[in-house]
Parts: C-alpha cells; sequence; structure tokens
C-alpha cells in the first residue's frame, strides 16, 4: 500500500552525469524501483562540487525527471559520496570483559566500540563512514555480535573514513536546495561493491573498482566484510584529455575516439594502421593512428591501477583475495581492460555483473552506483544501521518538505 | 571493566552538519516544493477548521430547523457548462467527453470521475471542475502544448498521427489548426512502449523542446524546413539527429547550449549557399565549436576550400 511506503531517492553526483534512481520502502523490508533520472553533470570536478549553481540544477533536473519518470515525490535521498577527499584510518581497541563469569555483555561491546571510534580528526574532517572489523575475542574471530560468548579480552577495529567538511557540505546542500533532506551518506565503492560482489564473495575477499568518469572508487572486502575504501581523483575523463593533448583534438573528439578505438592493452602492431575521426570524408575529418590511441589509453589505464595498488599497499594480498577483482563505472565499458588490471594487480579480474533480473535499462556498469545505494541503504536500515536509527520527522516537517 | 571515560575525543559525523538552508538558496523547484508544503499545510488547517465549522452549523441547523436542510439539498438540473481552457478543447469536446445526463442535478454530478474522463485525454493536463449553485458547472482545463508529432499504431491496423509534448506526453490531439500540426517536424528513433490506452511518455523531451524552442525563435526561416527530428542516438551519444528539406542530416549535441549550434548552423549554411553550389549533405555541431565538419554532396577529391570564422 502506497501510504505505508517510503520514497527513497539514491542519488550519485559524478563528473559525467548525476543519476537519480527511486525506491520504493514498503514495510515487509523490500524496495520497488520505481523511477529513474538521469542528466548531464555541471559543475563537478573529480567529484567535488565546483559550481554550485550549475551542480544544483543539473542534479535537480534528474530529480524531476526522476519524480516524473516514477509519479511520486521523494521523501529523502542516499547520497553517493566520492572524491579525492576522502581519506581512511584503521583504529583497533581492546577492553577486558567485564563480568565475573567472563561473559560478554552489551556494555562490553559498546565500550570497546566506542574506544575504537574515539580519534580526533584533525579540523575540518567530518566523518563519512565508520566500518566495523570482525570482533575477536581471545584473539579468535567472531560473529558481528560477541555479547553472550565467553571470554577475557574483546578486540575491534574500525577502518574509518572521513571528509572534507566543506566538500560535504557542498554535495548536502545542493539536494537540500530541492527541499528534501539527505537521509544517509554512502560511500560510492561500497554502494557498487555491494551490487557487484556476493556474500560468497565477500567471504573469499574481493576488490571492487568502480571508475566513473572523474574518480576512481574501490573497496577491498575481506571475511564477509569491507576492510579498506579509498577514493582517487582519476577518471574516464582523464583518459579523453590525455588523448585530447596526445593528439591536438578537441575534447569532443576525443571522447569519440576514446569510446571508438581506445583499449586498455595495447592489440596493434602495425604503426601505420589509420582510423577515422568521423569516416564520413566530410570536412574537418582526420586520420590517428590506431596504434597511438591504444598506448595513450594503455598507459593512463595502467597508471590507473598502480595507484590502486599502491594505496592498498600491503592489504591487498592475492590468498586474500580469491574471488578476484570486480571491475564497474563507465569506463570499466574500455575493451581489455580487466586483462590490464589482471597484469597489474596479479589477480584474476572480471566485469562486474548485475544480479539477475535487473531492468535493460539499468543493467549497466555506470548505474551500479545508484542501484547499490538502494540496496546498501536498505540492508543498513534493516541492521539498525544510521538510517534505521533516525528519528522520524513529525507532521509539519513531513508536510513543509513536501512529501 | 567498566564503560570507557567521557573525555574520549568527539568524532564529528556528517550528520552533525546542519541541513537547514534559507528558502533564497533554494533552486525555483526547491522554492516551489516549499511553497507547496505551507501552502498544504494551510490547506490542512482550513479543510480541518471547515469541516468543524460545517459539522456545528449542521448540527445547529438539526436542532433548530430541521426542514431547511431538507430544502437545501434540492439542486436545480444543471442548466450551463462554463468552459475556461488555456489550449484549443471547445464545449463540444467537453460535453462529448464528459457525457452528461440532463437531467441530472449539480450536486448528483461524481466531480471526481468526470475529472478523471477528462484527464484520460492526454491533451489536459489539469482539470478543476466547480459546482456554482444553483445549476453551472464551471470547468477549467490546463492543456498540454505540442512540440512534435510521430506516426504510431494503437487499437488498429492502421497509423495514427499522435503528437507529443514537452513533458514526453504522447496524445491525440484534438482542436488544433491543420497548419500548426503540419509545421511541426515529425519524431523518430524513439520506442513508444504501452501503458493503459496510450503510451508512457517519452524521456528526454525537455532538451529536444528546448533544441525546437531555440531553433522556432532564433532561425524561423530555417526552422520552417525541418521534417523529422531523431533522438536515436540521444542516450548512446548525446546527439538529436535533424532532417530538414536543405539538408539531409544536421547532428545537434546534447552537451553544449543549443543556441550557439543554431547560430552555428545558420551560419555554416548561409556561407555555404554563398561560396558554393553544391548541396550540404551533413552538419555535426555536436563535435564542439573549434571544428564542426561539414560534408557536402560532392567527390572528396573535388572538395571547395572553405573555412568558416568561428
Amino acid at each position: 500500500m502506497r501510504s505505508k511506503s517510503r520514497f527513497i531517492g539514491a542519488v550519485e553526483i559524478g563528473t559525467a552525469k548525476v543519476a537519480v534512481l527511486i525506491g520504493e520502502m514498503v514495510r515487509d523490508g523490500t524496495v520497488n524501483l520505481i523511477g529513474f533520472g538521469e542528466c548531464q553533470s555541471h559543475g563537478v570536478i573529480k567529484g567535488l562540487v565546483t559550481d554550485f549553481k550549475s551542480a544544483s540544477d543539473a542534479t535537480h533536473s534528474a530529480l524531476l525527471i526522476a519524480e516524473q519518470n516514477a509519479g511520486v515525490k521523494i521523501d529523502e535521498v542516499y547520497l553517493a559520496q566520492s572524491g579525492g577527499h576522502l581519506e581512511g584510518f584503521y583504529n583497533q581497541a581492546a577492553a577486558s570483559v567485564n563480568a565475573a563469569d567472563n561473559t560478554v555483555s552489551q556494555l562490553d561491546v559498546d565500550t570497546v566500540c566506542r574506544l575504537a571510534k574515539a580519534k580526533a580528526l584533525p579540523e575540518g574532517r567530518t566523518v563519512v563512514h565508520h566500518i566495523r572489523r570482525p570482533f575477536q575475542l581471545d584473539g579468535k574471530m567472531v560473529g558481528p555480535n560477541p555479547e553472550h560468548l565467553h571470554g577475557q579480552r574483546l578486540e575491534v577495529g574500525y577502518w574509518t573514513v572521513h571528509g572534507s567538511e566543506s566538500v560535504i557540505a557542498n554535495s548536502i546542500h545542493v539536494i537540500r536546495g530541492f527541499n528534501v533532506l539527505v537521509g544517509d551518506m554512502i560511500l560510492s565503492s561500497l554502494a557498487s561493491g555491494t551490487m557487484m560482489t556476493t556474500p560468497q564473495d565477500r567471504q573469499h575477499g574481493a576488490l571492487v573498482i568502480d571508475i566513473g568518469a572523474g574518480t576512481t572508487d574501490y573497496v577491498l572486502y575481506r571475511d564477509g566484510g569491507p576492510s579498506v575504501t579509498g577514493s582517487i581523483p582519476v577518471g574516464g575523463s582523464h583518459l579523453t584529455n590525455d588523448l585530447t593533448l596526445g593528439l591536438r583534438v578537441t575534447e569532443g573528439q576525443a571522447e569519440k575516439l576514446k569510446i571508438r578505438h581506445g583499449r586498455a592493452l595495447t592489440m596493434t602492431r602495425d604503426k601505420s594502421e589509420k582510423v577515422w575521426l568521423n569516416g564520413d570524408f566530410a570536412i574537418g575529418d582526420r586520420q590517428f593512428s590506431r596504434r597511438a590511441i591504444e598506448l595513450i589509453t594503455e598507459a593512463r589505464v595502467r597508471e590507473l591501477f598502480e595507484v590502486v595498488k599502491k594505496k592498498l599497499s600491503a592489504e591487498l594480498v592475492p590468498e586474500h583475495c580469491a574471488a578476484g577483482v570486480f571491475l564497474t563505472g563507465g569506463t570499466s565499458k574500455l575493451p581489455a581492460i580487466t586483462d590490464a588490471a589482471t597484469k597489474v594487480f596479479g589477480i584474476p579480474t572480471v566485469l562486474g555483473e548485475m544480479p539477475p533480473g535487473m531492468d535493460d535499462k539499468l543493467n549497466r556498469p555506470q548505474h551500479s552506483t545508484v542501484l547499490g545505494l538502494l540496496h546498501f541503504g536498505l540492508q543498513n536500515r534493516a541492521s539498525g544501521g544510521a538510517a534505521g536509527r533516525q528519528r522520524s520527522r513529525g507532521l509539519l516537517q513531513k508536510l513543509f518538505t513536501g512529501s | 571493566m567498566s564503560a570507557p571515560p567521557d573525555d574520549l575525543p568527539k568524532t564529528r559525523s556528517w550528520r552533525d552538519i546542519p541541513q537547514e538552508i534559507a528558502p533564497r538558496r533554494m533552486s525555483t523547484v526547491g522554492r516551489r516544493r516549499l511553497t507547496m508544503g505551507a501552502v498544504r499545510t494551510l490547506a490542512t488547517v482550513v479543510a480541518l477548521g471547515a469541516i468543524g465549522w460545517g459539522g456545528f452549523e449542521i448540527w445547529r441547523t438539526l436542532k433548530n430547523d430541521p426542514q431547511r436542510l431538507a430544502a437545501m439539498s434540492d439542486s436545480r438540473p444543471l442548466e450551463e457548462i462554463k468552459l475556461t481552457t488555456d489550449g484549443v478543447l471547445d464545449d463540444a469536446w467537453l460535453r462529448r467527453t464528459m457525457d452528461l445526463d440532463p437531467s441530472d442535478g449539480l450536486m448528483e454530478l461524481d466531480i471526481f470521475a468526470l475529472r478523471s474522463k477528462l484527464t484520460a485525454s492526454g491533451q489536459v493536463r489539469q482539470a478543476v471542475l466547480v459546482r456554482e449553485f444553483p445549476a453551472t458547472l464551471k470547468v477549467l482545463l490546463e492543456e498540454r502544448s505540442p512540440v512534435v508529432r510521430l506516426k504510431a499504431r494503437l487499437g488498429g491496423p492502421d497509423a495514427r498521427t499522435f503528437l507529443v509534448a514537452h513533458d514526453g506526453t504522447v496524445y491525440d490531439g484534438e482542436g488544433y489548426e491543420t497548419m500548426l500540426v503540419r509545421s511541426m517536424p515529425w519524431l523518430g528513433g524513439v520506442r513508444l512502449i504501452r501503458e493503459g490506452e496510450g503510451f508512457q511518455p517519452l524521456p528526454g523531451m525537455e532538451q529536444l523542446t528546448d533544441l525546437i524552442a531555440t531553433a522556432r525563435n532564433g532561425v524561423p526561416r530555417r526552422y520552417a524546413t525541418w521534417r523529422v527530428v531523431s533522438m536515436e542516438r540521444m542516450s548512446s551519444d548525446g546527439q538529436i539527429v535533424v532532417q530538414t528539406t536543405e539538408v539531409p542530416e544536421i547532428i545537434f549535441g546534447v552537451r553544449e547550449d543549443f543556441y550557439s549550434q543554431i547560430a552555428r548552423m545558420d551560419l555554416i549554411l548561409a556561407e555555404t549557399k554563398r561560396r558554393t553550389a553544391a548541396p550540404v549533405r551533413s552538419i555535426d555541431l555536436s563535435v564542439g565549436a573549434a571544428q564542426v565538419p561539414v560534408a557536402l554532396h560532392q567527390p572528396p577529391g573535388n572538395l571547395p576550400d572553405i573555412s568558416f570564422p568561428r
């Protein structure tokens, strides 16, 4: 029944596009995808809002299209967060079990969690996610809830992701300009990682790399949950930029060449093999060396994977990444990109696939983040996460937000 | 062990960032949503007040003069229907669509059912029906404006002409001047999806409407030659392809301002006509302002040297 539903808008404000997906969350915990809107992005560079008005116009257009498509008004937004301003660190804490019979109580769990999360951040930084790693009781890994187990020393670690407060505030205010509240903020990498991997993959260990236009987000799963996340301000638009400079063409022409002839691994041996820009013999049509295009794109893709590998450093061990590397995002459509990733990481790489039964319109790698936002948000809510703990809004607030 | 000390450093979460925003910082859409929320609140308060007051009046009338209430509920048969519209629909269409029984009293009319009948036509965006006592029904219509036309089969073997509004609604146009319909270009390269008795709204029409409005206002003489606009490459390449009586293919990019693209097209067509007799086969305005590939109906080896000022 509609009156018992909430309409959640999953919003990704990317460098190339703004995507909005509306999900109808019903009381039984399921989500129905009912509307989608997409718009060319403006005023966003490398995942950061640099022109508030342009970014707002583009985002609000996408929100409006999605609302018209769904025929409903959005109640709240789950916002994807990406960009080079995001950083992460690991902090671990331990506490002795309080009870005389060494039974772990909820107070012990809360205490050790609070200790592990309590680390001061530099001025101007704010926490986006606290990602908890598995509990350890007397040095042995235990489940997500160690309450009532017996032991003496309880340990837990958190991977804390923090970002620039001003950058995050800008993206929140872009959404608030549409007069709708941001209900949850989710890392792009966690969103797309949730869509691309199964619980079994995450248990065996998997690395998910989401290569967007302006940023590349990655998440490393171990022991069933996210272990390390990161975001680097390099993406598909840098490939275009390299072609623009290397071949002395306009950005539009470079984009065309990248899509039609770019490859992540050079295949062409013949230096004299040429490709046409348009192929219609029109004025302005030119020829370019196919090998040169492939060399340029290969170099940038290899560099991108090298940066990810360097950022993960000791965390990325092939034995702990048995499920392999999963690639997603718009740039993952580049031919031979899985081979390039396999070459750099030394781990089998595949293109991430959406769960079966997905609508054709959404079954594309560039939409994995918005789909994952709803999926992750729903999981978070079900597990009593941040979204689920929100104070319910009053009648007046609901009326004024137009929901 | 005891609870952790209270002097643990406080980590600031993104949830601590205030989400309040001044209305002046909101976009037009945001402000409209805020206003609608306020109006809804006011309307709720007024409606509750009216219900309360009405209930009190009925109670008072029942208590003091019950005969008066019975007399008030008798309404006269409908005598007049007043139509106000911002479009082209007329009284004949209204009467045909509403299909009223002349003996119906004003109070017997099911306003919601009548409104559904009116809005079932895609041409009507909004319909407001007001009872004006003693015997008049006032109908206010807000109509959609057509942007392009298309041919499709719906419920029969023959293809029919439909009109498409700027919000993507596909509908049977009624009451429009034949000249107006003929002046609209045909729409191609779209996939129509059946929904009920009609079609689902077409996505991406806002950008196409923007292009057509820019062309119609900026270069009306050129726009008059537009025959087909195709959205086939819109989602994949971000291109709108226009076929005119002069040029078989003009490609517009949706990523750049249409005004400058239209201006470039006009300049190229004028300059080409001035410098060469060869007709233009294709103009690609989607690759940016620096270079515009132009193809002429002439062998490649015999091209005139044409360069246009930027």
